[in-house]
C-alpha cells in the first residue's frame, strides 16, 4: 500500500508508531512505499514554484530560474532527502545501544521517516517560493515533526519514557548537526559553480 | 547566619548571584531593543545615544562581561571553595573584586552611549576603565589561586582546571589587546598599527570567546552537572585530555576573522586549519556533558534545570560544529559580514553560555540563600519559553544571513550588482521581527526567573551553614 501509515500518523500518531514498530519493515520497502513519494512533494513544487512563478526582491520584477538549472537543482535536492534520511537513520541506529535499545536498522529509518512527515507534506507550498512565507509555514511543521519524534522513539525503540526523551534529544541534536553540514556543504557547492541560473 | 572563618564565604558568591539575574535582565532587554531598531529603525528617535552603534556594544558587553562575568565569578568562588573545602582566601579582596566588577559595568554603561569608545570589538572601554579591568582580574586571580594554593583537598578538580586557565587567559588577552597611548581621559590611540593591530584585537576576541565564553563555563559545566545529575563525570580522562586540546587549539583561531582582510594568506589558512582542530576538543567537552547526564536519564523528565544543563551542552556541541564550517574560507566568503554570523554567536550565547548560566543559578541560588525554590514550574516554563526563543532567533538568522551572502554576491551577465544594498536590507524585514520575536521570549523568561528567585530569596528564613572538617 503506498503511503502507507501517513495518514495514521497524523491522526492518531501514539497507536500508529505501535503499529509501525510491530509491522517490521525492509529498507527498499519503506523507501519504495512511504519516503520516495513523500520527499518527491517539495523538489516538485519547489521546481514549478521557482520555474513558473518566482519570488520577488522590493519592487523587482519576479525572479525565475531557468528549467534546466531548476531541474538540477530539484534532483540533487531530492537526492539529499533520500540520503539525510538514512543517515539520520543509522544514526539512531548506531545510537541505539547506549539508550537499551537493539531495534533493527530498518526501524531506526522509519523513525526518522514517519517523525518527518509534516515537513514532507508542507512542502507543497513551495510552489509559491517566497522564502520568509515558507519559513512561518514550516516552523509550526517543524514543531510538529519534533512532537511526533518524542513520542515515537520510546514507543518503537521499546524502551521507557524517559530513557526515549533523552534519546529524542539527542537525535534532535544529530538533526541540527546534519542541517548545519548541508549549509555548509550548499554554500562550498554553489562557489564551485553548482548554484542556480536565473532567467533574465 | 554567621559568616566567620569557619564558613564558606558565600556572601561574595550571593552578591554575584543576583548581580548575575539583573544584568542579565538589563543585558537581554538592550538586545531585544536593538534588535527591534533593526526591524523598525525609526525606534532610535534621532537621539545619538539611543542610535543601534552605541547601544550595541552596551548590549554586546552587558552580556557578556555584565551577565556571564558575574556568573564566572559567583560560581567559580563557589566551586573553588568547595572543592578545595576552604573558605575563600583574601576576603576583602573578594570584595573588592565584586564592587571594583560592578563599577567596570556601571562606567560601561554611562561611557558606551555617550560615543565614548576604543572602537576594538568586545574591547570598547576607554583605558581608565581598562585599568579598573586589569586591577580587578589580578585581585580575582590572587583570590582564586590563592584558594587553590590553601586546599585542603590534595587533588585539584577539573572544573578549577578551566576557571584557572580562563582567569589566566583573560588576563593576558586583556592586557596586550588593550595596550594603547591615552591622548585625553577618554580617548586612546592603540599600541598596534594596522594589520598588526586587527590581528592582535582578533587573537583578543575570539579568546574571548574561547576562554570567557567556553573555558570558563567549561568549568561550570564540570561542577553543576555531575551535581545536579548526582553522577560522577563520565570520563575523567577525556576531561584532562580535552581541557589540554582546548587550550591549546583556541589561541591559534583568532585570524579566522579576517579572512580576505590584507592579513597574510598564511595566516588566514593557518587560523582555518585551527579551527578546524578545535572540533575535536569541542566536542570531548560535549560527550563528556552529555554522557555524564545520560546516566541520569530517569531523572531528566521531571528535573527542569536537567533540561536546562543538556539542552545547553546540545547547543554548544551544535554551535561548535557550526563554528569551523563558518571558519572554511569558501564558506566565510559568503557567512562573514551576514547574519549567519549573528546566528551562529547567538546559539553559543543564548544556548550554550545562557542556559548553562542560568542551570547553574537555579541550582545555587536555593543553596546560598537556604531555602527552597519558590517554583519549579516556573523553571519549566522558562525553560520553554527560552528554547522557543533560541529556535526562532536562529533559523531567522541562518536564512536572512545565507539570503544576504547570496544577495550581496549576485552579478548580472554584465558583470553590475543584481541587488543594491538597500534592496537587501527590504528583503531583511520579516526575519528582523521573527529575530525580535525570539529575543522577546528569552528576554520573557529571563523576568520569569528573576520573578522566581526574587520569591525564593524571600521566602521561609535559612538555617545555619558550615565547613565540614576535613576527612
Amino acid at each position: 500500500m503506498l503511503l502507507k501509515h501517513v495518514w495514521g500518523i497524523l491522526s492518531e500518531p501514539r497507536t500508529t508508531w505501535a503499529r509501525i514498530r510491530d509491522e517490521g519493515w525492509t529498507i527498499p520497502d519503506l523507501y519504495l512505499r512511504v519516503v520516495v513519494p513523500l520527499a518527491l512533494i517539495s523538489p516538485i513544487a519547489g521546481f514549478i514554484g521557482t520555474t513558473q512563478f518566482g519570488w520577488q526582491i522590493g519592487a523587482g520584477a519576479p525572479i525565475k530560474l531557468t528549467v534546466s538549472s531548476a531541474a538540477q537543482i530539484s534532483i540533487v535536492y531530492f537526492g539529499a532527502i533520500l540520503v539525510t534520511l538514512f543517515v539520520i537513520g543509522a544514526l539512531i541506529y548506531w545510537m541505539s545501544d547506549t539508550y537499551g535499545s537493539s531495534q533493527p536498522l530498518s526501524q531506526c529509518v522509519a523513525i526518522a521517516a514517519y517523525a518527518a512527515v509534516p515537513l514532507f507534506l508542507v512542502g507543497i507550498f513551495q510552489i509559491y517560493p517566497v522564502l520568509w512565507i515558507n519559513f512561518l509555514i514550516g516552523l509550526p511543521a517543524l514543531a510538529y515533526a519534533v512532537y511526533m519524534l518524542y513520542l515515537g522513539v520510546p514507543i518503537v525503540m521499546n524502551i521507557s519514557a524517559e530513557r526515549g526523551f533523552l534519546f529524542s534529544s539527542a537525535v534532535l541534536a544529530v538533526g541540527l548537526v546534519a542541517l548545519v553540514g548541508l549549509l555548509a556543504s550548499t554554500v562550498v557547492l554553489w562557489s564551485y559553480g553548482l548554484g542556480p541560473s536565473f532567467t533574465n | 547566619m554567621s559568616d566567620t572563618a569557619e564558613n564558606y564565604n558565600y556572601k561574595v558568591v550571593q552578591q554575584f548571584s543576583i548581580m548575575t539575574i539583573v544584568w542579565g535582565v538589563v543585558g537581554m532587554l538592550v538586545g531585544v531593543f536593538i534588535a527591534a531598531q533593526m526591524a523598525w529603525p525609526q525606534l532610535n528617535f534621532d537621539i545619538e545615544w539611543l542610535s543601534f552603534g552605541r547601544l550595541r556594544p552596551l548590549h554586546t558587553n552587558a552580556v557578556i562581561f555584565a551577565f556571564g562575568g558575574c556568573a564566572l565569578f559567583a560560581t567559580s568562588y563557589y566551586v573553588v571553595q568547595r572543592t578545595c573545602g576552604v573558605r575563600l582566601a583574601f576576603g576583602r579582596l573578594a570584595a573588592f573584586t565584586f564592587w571594583g566588577w560592578q563599577a567596570v559595568i556601571v562606567l560601561a554603561a554611562v561611557t558606551l552611549p555617550l560615543g565614548i569608545t576604543s572602537s576594538k570589538e568586545y574591547a570598547e572601554l576607554e583605558w581608565p576603565i581598562d585599568i579598573l579591568i586589569a586591577a580587578v582580574w589580578v585581585a580575582y586571580a590572587v583570590v582564586f589561586f590563592g584558594t587553590i594554593a590553601v586546599r585542603r583537598e590534595k587533588h585539584i578538580y577539573v572544573a578549577n582546571w578551566f576557571f584557572g586557565a580562563f582567569i589566566i587567559a583573560i588576563a593576558m588577552l586583556h592586557i596586550v589587546n588593550s595596550a594603547a597611548i591615552p591622548v585625553s581621559m577618554t580617548k586612546s590611540y592603540s599600541a598596534f598599527a594596522g594589520v598588526q593591530d586587527a590581528m592582535v584585537q582578533w587573537w583578543y576576541g575570539h579568546n574571548a570567546v574561547g576562554f570567557f565564553l567556553t573555558a570558563g563555563f567549561l568549568g561550570i559545566m564540570y561542577y553543576f552537572i555531575p551535581k545536579q545529575a548526582q553522577r560522577p563525570v563520565y570520563s575523567y580522562r577525556l576531561s584532562v585530555v580535552h581541557f589540554w586540546a582546548l587550550v591549546f587549539t583556541y589561541i591559534w583561531a583568532g585570524p579566522h576573522h579576517l579572512h580576505y582582510t590584507a592579513l597574510p594568506d598564511w595566516a588566514q589558512s593557518l587560523g582555518m586549519v585551527f579551527s578546524l582542530i578545535l572540533l575535536a576538543p569541542s566536542w570531548g567537552g560535549m560527550i563528556n556533558g552529555i554522557m555524564t547526564l545520560s546516566g541520569a536519564w530517569e531523572k531528566l523528565r521531571t528535573d527542569p534545570i536537567l533540561k536546562f544543563l543538556i539542552v545547553s551542552v546540545s547547543f554548544y556541541g551544535m554551535s561548535t560544529f557550526e563554528g569551523p564550517m563558518m571558519s572554511i574560507k569558501t564558506v566565510n566568503s559568503l557567512s562573514h559580514y551576514t547574519d549567519w554570523t549573528i546566528g551562529h554567536v547567538h546559539s553559543g550565547a543564548l544556548g550554550w553560555v545562557g542556559f548553562i548560566s542560568m542551570g547553574a543559578m537555579y541550582y545555587l541560588i536555593p543553596r546560598l540563600f537556604n531555602r527552597e525554590i519558590y517554583s519549579v514550574k516556573l523553571i519549566e516554563t522558562h525553560f520553554w519559553i527560552a528554547t522557543i526563543g533560541i529556535v526562532l532567533y536562529i533559523t531567522s538568522m541562518w536564512i536572512s544571513g545565507v539570503m544576504q551572502g547570496l544577495m550581496w554576491r549576485a552579478v548580472n551577465d554584465d558583470g553590475t550588482l543584481t541587488y543594491s544594498f538597500v534592496e537587501s536590507v527590504q528583503a531583511m524585514h520579516p526575519y528582523y521581527v521573527i529575530r525580535f520575536l525570539g529575543g522577546l521570549l528569552y528576554l520573557g523568561g529571563m523576568l520569569i526567573m528573576a520573578y522566581n528567585v526574587f520569591r525564593t530569596i524571600y521566602g521561609p528564613a535559612p538555617a545555619e551553614r558550615t565547613v565540614p572538617a576535613s576527612a
